[in-house]
C-alpha cells in the first residue's frame, strides 16, 4: 500500500508543480520585454559575439539588450509561431531569401522616411545600392533596414590553371567556357567548373550578365528574353562540352580541395571551408571577380534587420538599428563575427581592403544584385528554373518545350 | 468509486492532453483547408477568406502531388515489408541469448534508431556520394562502375528506403524483444521434446504467439511510411526532378515552407483520410483474424 | 493479502535432457546465428562506427579520398569546441527537467493503456480511434495549433509549456494497450476476489507484469525528452530555456557546415541514450513469467 501512496502523492506533486508553473509563468510570458530591455533575435550562433558587439549600446543608452539566437534551419516555425500569437522579439534579423515572406506576413514595422527621419545613419544613401531602399522594399513598403551581406566571386586553383597553361582567371564567360574545356581534358574524371544543381541563383547571375534579367517591367518574372536565352546556352553548353560534373550531389569543397573542379562560382563561407578543410593549399588557390559578359554583376545575399510591428519599444528599437548601421560598428563585425558589412564607408575600411579575399568581395559588393523579391523564390521560381535548366542539361529534354513550360509555370510571381 | 467510472479514471489522464494537441488540431486543419489562410492571415484573422474546395481541387490537378502520391506508395511497398521482416527476424535471433554477447549486439542494432538525422544525413550521403563516397570507391575496387545513387531518379528511391529500413529497425527490434518475453518457454520445451525443429517451433508457436505485436509493429510502420519525410527531406530535398519526394515533403515544400497553410492543410487532411482508411482496414482484417 | 497472489509460480520441472545429438546441432545452430546476427550488427552499425571516427578527425582528412574509416591524426578539438561554445550545463538541465516531466506523462498513459486493455466500456472504440488518429497527421498540422493553446494557457516562455505537448503519444498508448491485452484476466480476478483496489491492482500487478514493454517504454520517453527540439525553439523566447538539442542546431551555419563538428554533435547526443538504453534492455529480455498462469 505504502508504494501505492507515494507514487499517488509523486503525481498529485508533479500536477500542483506544473499547475504552479502555469499560473506563475504566464504573467511573465504575456508581457512583451519592459522598457529598457530590446528582445533580439540574431540567426545562428553568433549571438555571444553579438552580446560583445551591443555593449556600447547599452552603455550609451541605458537599454538592455536581450539576444535569442534563433537555429536557420528553424526560423519558418519560429516565425510563424510569433505571428500566429502576435508575440515577437523588438528587432529581429532577416535572411533576405526570406524576406518576401516575412514582408507580406505584416508584422513587420513599415520603416518610412519620416520613421526613419532622426536617424542619420540609417540613410538609404550609406547602404549599398543592392540592398538599400527600394531595392528591398516590398509592394513599395520598406519593412527591413540592411545588416550584414554576402556575395559569389570566381574561386580558383592557381596551381591547376598554370599547370594546365591556362595564363589567369577567366574575365569574361566565354573564356570560363574555354578553359574549363581545356581543364576537363587533363584526364577522366577531371573538370573545368562546377555547376551547383541546387543554385538557382547562378542561371540568374548569367542573365544578368548577359545584360538582361528575369523581371519584366511589369514587375513580373519573365525568363522569355534573349538574355536568358544566352544564360541557357552557356549554362547547357558546361554540360554539354563535359566540363562540369552531372552528378547532383557532388561536394565543392571536395571537388575544389581535390582539384576535380578547380573552378567555381561560391561565397565566402566556401573559402573558410577550404581553409578549414586544406590548409595545405594555401597560397594555390585565390579568387576573382565574377566573370563578365556585358556585366559583372554578381549575386547579393546575406540578412536584414527589421522592427516588430507591435513593439513596445519602437524608438528603442530604432536606436539600436542606428547603432548597428554605424560604420564603426559594421567594422567591429566583420572582426567579430567574420560578416561583411552592408554600409559603404565600412566596406571602404582598411581593415576589409587589406584583406585579399575581402578587398575583392567588398569590390564585387559594389556591383551584385539580391534575387527578385517574389514569393517563395526556393521552393517555386527558383525550383522551376532549376528542374527546367536540369531537365534540357542533364535528361536531354527538349529545349523549346521545356522552356515554354518554365514560362508559364512562373509567369505569374511578381515581387509586388 | 464507481466500478463504472474507474476505465474513465485510467484513461482520462491521458486523454486530455492527447485531445488537446493531437485531436483538436486535426479540427483545425480541417477548417482551414476550406480557406485561404497564408502567413498574413495568421496574425490577422480578418484576413482569411473561405474559399470553399478550392484547394482541394488545386491539390488534385496538381501533377506534383500525384508523383508525390506514386512514390510514396514505391516507398512504402518497399519500406513496410523490410522493416517488419528484418526485424523480426533479428529480434528472434537476438532472443536466442542472454550472454554479455548478446547484450551487447541488442545495442549494436538499437544505435541507428537514435542517430541524430542530421549525422544521419552527414554519413549517408558521404558513403552515397557519386564522386567521393565509400560505396563507389568499394565498387571501383571490385572494377564495377560507379552508380549514382542520389543522382539517378530511379536508383534513389531505393538509396533513401535503404536509410530508413536502416533506421526504423531499432525499435521495432526492441518491441520485438519485449513481445517475446510473453511466449511461455514451456511450449517450446514441450514441442522440442516432441520432436518439433527450432524453425517449426518458431513458425508455429512464437510467430502465433506474436501476433498482437506484429499487429502493432504493421500498424504503426504503415502509418510512419506514409508520411515518410525525414530521409528524402535531408538527403535529397525530394530530388532529383521529385523522384524522391514523398508526399509529406511535397506538403512541406508546397505549404508550410511558403506559409500557404490553407493549401497545405487540405494535403494533410487527404493524407490523413488515406492512412485513416488504410488503418480502419487493418483493424477490421485483425478483428476477423482473431474471431 | 495482495502477496499472495502467486503472480510468478515456480517452473514445472525442467525437462529431461534433450538426446545428445540434438544438443550438439543446436550448438551449432546457435553458433551460426550467432555469427550471422554479429556480422549483421557490424553492417549496421558501420555508419554509426563512421560517425563516430569522424568526430575525432581532423577538416582535412574528412574530406580525404580514398576514404579511411580510422583517423589519421584524432583530435577533440571540436569536443571542444562543443563545450565552449554552448552553454552546456543550462541545455543540460532544461533537457533532464523536460525528460522528468515526460517520465510523468509515461505513467499516465500505461494507465490508459491498461484502461483501454481491461476494461469495457461506453465509448472504449470511439476513444482509442481517438488515440489511433493523432498518430496520423503530419507534426507540422499540429504545431500551429497546439501552439496557439499554449499560448491561451499563458504557457509560452515556460518548461511546463514546453513539456506539455510532448507528455503523451497515441503510438506509446497503443503500444501499452496491445502489451497489456495479453496479461491473463484471471490475474486481475483473482487480485478482485482478494478485495485489492483497481490502482494498486495497476500498480503492483500490471506495472510489474509489463516490465519488458515499460522499459521499452523509458527508452522511447528518454529519447523523445532528450531529442526535444521543436517545442523548446518555439515555446521559449529566452535562450535559457533552451534544450541541447536546439543549442546544437544553433552550430548549423546556413549555407556552411562543418561536418566534423555535427559529428562530434551527434556523438555527444546519443552517449546518454546508448546508456539508457544498455542499463534498460536487460528489463526488456527478462519478462516477468506469465506462462505459470495460463
Amino acid at each position: 500500500m505504502k508504494r501505492i501512496r507515494w507514487v499517488a502523492a509523486a503525481v498529485a506533486a508533479a500536477m500542483t508543480v506544473s499547475l504552479a508553473a502555469c499560473s506563475s509563468g504566464g504573467g511573465e510570458a504575456a508581457s512583451p520585454a519592459g522598457p529598457g530591455k530590446l528582445t533580439v533575435w540574431v540567426m545562428g550562433d553568433s549571438s555571444a559575439h553579438f552580446d560583445e558587439l551591443v555593449k556600447p549600446f547599452t552603455e550609451e543608452t541605458g537599454t538592455a539588450v536581450e539576444t535569442v539566437p534563433i537555429p536557420w534551419d528553424s526560423v519558418d516555425q519560429k516565425f510563424t509561431t510569433a505571428v500566429a500569437s502576435g508575440n515577437g522579439p523588438d528587432v529581429l534579423q532577416i535572411g533576405v531569401s526570406k524576406l518576401r515572406t516575412f514582408a507580406d506576413s505584416g508584422a513587420l514595422l513599415p520603416l518610412d522616411d519620416e520613421t526613419l527621419a532622426n536617424h542619420k545613419n540609417l540613410a538609404s544613401s550609406n547602404f549599398l545600392d543592392g540592398v538599400a531602399g527600394d531595392a528591398t522594399a516590398v509592394d513599395g513598403k520598406v519593412v527591413s533596414l540592411p545588416w550584414v551581406s554576402d556575395t559569389r566571386v570566381l574561386f580558383y586553383r592557381t596551381d591547376i590553371l598554370s599547370a594546365a597553361g591556362v595564363a589567369g582567371p577567366p574575365a569574361t564567360w566565354d573564356e570560363l567556357r574555354a578553359d574549363a574545356k581545356k581543364l576537363s581534358g587533363r584526364g577522366a574524371g577531371k573538370f573545368g567548373f562546377h555547376v551547383p544543381q541546387w543554385d538557382s541563383a547562378l542561371p540568374v547571375t548569367m542573365t544578368r550578365n548577359f545584360g538582361g534579367d528575369i523581371v519584366g517591367s511589369d514587375g513580373k518574372i519573365n525568363f522569355g528574353t534573349p538574355e536568358f536565352e544566352k544564360a541557357v546556352d552557356l549554362y547547357t553548353g558546361l554540360y554539354s562540352d563535359k566540363s562540369v560534373p552531372t552528378n547532383s550531389d557532388f561536394d565543392q569543397v571536395q571537388g575544389f580541395v581535390s582539384g576535380v573542379t578547380p573552378m567555381l562560382v561560391s561565397g565566402p563561407y566556401l573559402a573558410a571551408a577550404i581553409k578549414q578543410a586544406a590548409p595545405q593549399l594555401d597560397g594555390k588557390w585565390i579568387v576573382a571577380p565574377m566573370p563578365k559578359a556585358v556585366t559583372g554583376t554578381s549575386l547579393l545575399a546575406g540578412s536584414n534587420l527589421g522592427i516588430w510591428k507591435s513593439t513596445k519599444n519602437k524608438d528603442a528599437a530604432l536606436q539600436l538599428l542606428d547603432f548597428l548601421s554605424r560604420p564603426d560598428t559594421q567594422v567591429k563585425w566583420f572582426g567579430l563575427d567574420g560578416q561583411l558589412p552592408t554600409v559603404k564607408a565600412a566596406l571602404a575600411d582598411p581593415k576589409l581592403s587589406s584583406d585579399p579575399l575581402a578587398a575583392v568581395y567588398s569590390k564585387q559588393l559594389m556591383d551584385s544584385k539580391l534575387l527578385p523579391l517574389v514569393p517563395n523564390w526556393d521552393g517555386e521560381t527558383g525550383k522551376a528554373l532549376l528542374d527546367a535548366l536540369n531537365a534540357i542539361a542533364l535528361t536531354g529534354a527538349d529545349r523549346g518545350q521545356t522552356l515554354q513550360k518554365l514560362f508559364g509555370a512562373t509567369g505569374n510571381s511578381s515581387i509586388n | 468509486m464507481k466500478t463504472r467510472l474507474i476505465p474513465f479514471a485510467f484513461v482520462v489522464p491521458a486523454m486530455l492532453p492527447l485531445i488537446a494537441f493531437g485531436v483538436l488540431p486535426i479540427g483545425v486543419a480541417l477548417v482551414v483547408s476550406f480557406t485561404d489562410m497564408n502567413l498574413a492571415g495568421l496574425g490577422d484573422w480578418s484576413q482569411i477568406e473561405f474559399v470553399g474546395s478550392a484547394n482541394y481541387s488545386r491539390l488534385f490537378a496538381d501533377a506534383a502531388f500525384w508523383q508525390a502520391l506514386a512514390n510514396t506508395a514505391v516507398f512504402a511497398g518497399l519500406g513496410v515489408p523490410a522493416v517488419i521482416v528484418l526485424s523480426l527476424v533479428i529480434a528472434l535471433g537476438l532472443n536466442r541469448g542472454q550472454g554479455r554477447f548478446y547484450r551487447a549486439l541488442r545495442s549494436f542494432y538499437f544505435v541507428p534508431a537514435i542517430t541524430g538525422i542530421v549525422a544521419v544525413a552527414l554519413v549517408w550521403g558521404y558513403l552515397y556520394n557519386t564522386q567521393f563516397g565509400l560505396f563507389n570507391y568499394l565498387l571501383s575496387l571490385a572494377g564495377l562502375p560507379a552508380v549514382p545513387w542520389l543522382s539517378d531518379p530511379g536508383v534513389v528511391k531505393f538509396s533513401v528506403v535503404l536509410v530508413a529500413v536502416w533506421r526504423g529497425l531499432g525499435l521495432n527490434v526492441i518491441i520485438f524483444l519485449a513481445a517475446l518475453q510473453g511466449v511461455p518457454k514451456e511450449y517450446l520445451e514441450a514441442a522440442a521434446i516432441d520432436g518439433a525443429s527450432e524453425l517449426r517451433r518458431t513458425v508455429s508457436i512464437v510467430i502465433p504467439l506474436l501476433r498482437v505485436a506484429i499487429f502493432f509493429v504493421t500498424v504503426t510502420t504503415v502509418i510512419a511510411w506514409l508520411q515518410f519525410f525525414d530521409e528524402p527531406f535531408v538527403l535529397t530535398k525530394g530530388g532529383p526532378l521529385g523522384a524522391s519526394t514523398s508526399i509529406s515533403l511535397f506538403l512541406y515544400q508546397k505549404g508550410f515552407a511558403a506559409s500557404q497553410f490553407g493549401y497545405a492543410s487540405a494535403g494533410s487532411v487527404v493524407l490523413f483520410a488515406l492512412i485513416a482508411a488504410v488503418t480502419v482496414i487493418q483493424l477490421r482484417v485483425r478483428r476477423t483474424d482473431a474471431d | 493479502m495482495l502477496t499472495d497472489i502467486p503472480v510468478q509460480t515456480p517452473r514445472k520441472p525442467l525437462p529431461p535432457p534433450a538426446p545428445e545429438v540434438r544438443r550438439s546441432a543446436r550448438r551449432k545452430g546457435s553458433a551460426l546465428v550467432g555469427t550471422l546476427l554479429l556480422a549483421g550488427a557490424l553492417l549496421i552499425a558501420f555508419p554509426f562506427l563512421w560517425m563516430v571516427f569522424a568526430s575525432v578527425k581532423p577538416r582535412s582528412e574528412s574530406v580525404a579520398y580514398p576514404p579511411a574509416l580510422l583517423p589519421k591524426r584524432p583530435t577533440f578539438d571540436f569536443y571542444v569546441e562543443l563545450f565552449v561554445r554552448l552553454d552546456f550545463g543550462r541545455y543540460l538541465l532544461n533537457t533532464l527537467l523536460i525528460v522528468v516531466i515526460c517520465m510523468f506523462g509515461l505513467l499516465a498513459m500505461a494507465a490508459a493503456g491498461y484502461g483501454f486493455a481491461k476494461f469495457r466500456f461506453r465509448g472504449r472504440s470511439a476513444l482509442f480511434f481517438l488515440v489511433l488518429v493523432t498518430m496520423m497527421i503530419p507534426g507540422q498540422v499540429t504545431m500551429i495549433p497546439s501552439y496557439l493553446i499554449l499560448d491561451g494557457m499563458h504557457l509560452t516562455n515556460t518548461i511546463p509549456g514546453i513539456a506539455l505537448p510532448m507528455l503523451v503519444s497515441g503510438f506509446s498508448i497503443f503500444l501499452f494497450r496491445q502489451f497489456m491485452t495479453t496479461i491473463p484476466n484471471e490475474v486481475i480476478e483473482a487480485a478482485r476476489i482478494d478485495g485489492a483496489g483497481e490502482w494498486r491492482i495497476f500498480a503492483r500487478i500490471i506495472l510489474p507484469m509489463s516490465r519488458p514493454i515499460l522499459a521499452v517504454q523509458v527508452v522511447l520517453t528518454f529519447i523523445a525528452g532528450w531529442n526535444a527540439f521543436l517545442w523548446p525553439l518555439i515555446i521559449a523566447n529566452d535562450p535559457n530555456l533552451y534544450t541541447l538539442s536546439v543549442g546544437l542546431s544553433l552550430l548549423n551555419q546556413q549555407l556552411a557546415t562543418n561536418p566534423s563538428l555535427q559529428m562530434a554533435a551527434s556523438t555527444l547526443m546519443i552517449v546518454p541514450i546508448l546508456v539508457v538504453f544498455v542499463v534498460f534492455q536487460r528489463h526488456i529480455v527478462q519478462g516477468f513469467a506469465l506462462s505459470g498462469l495460463k
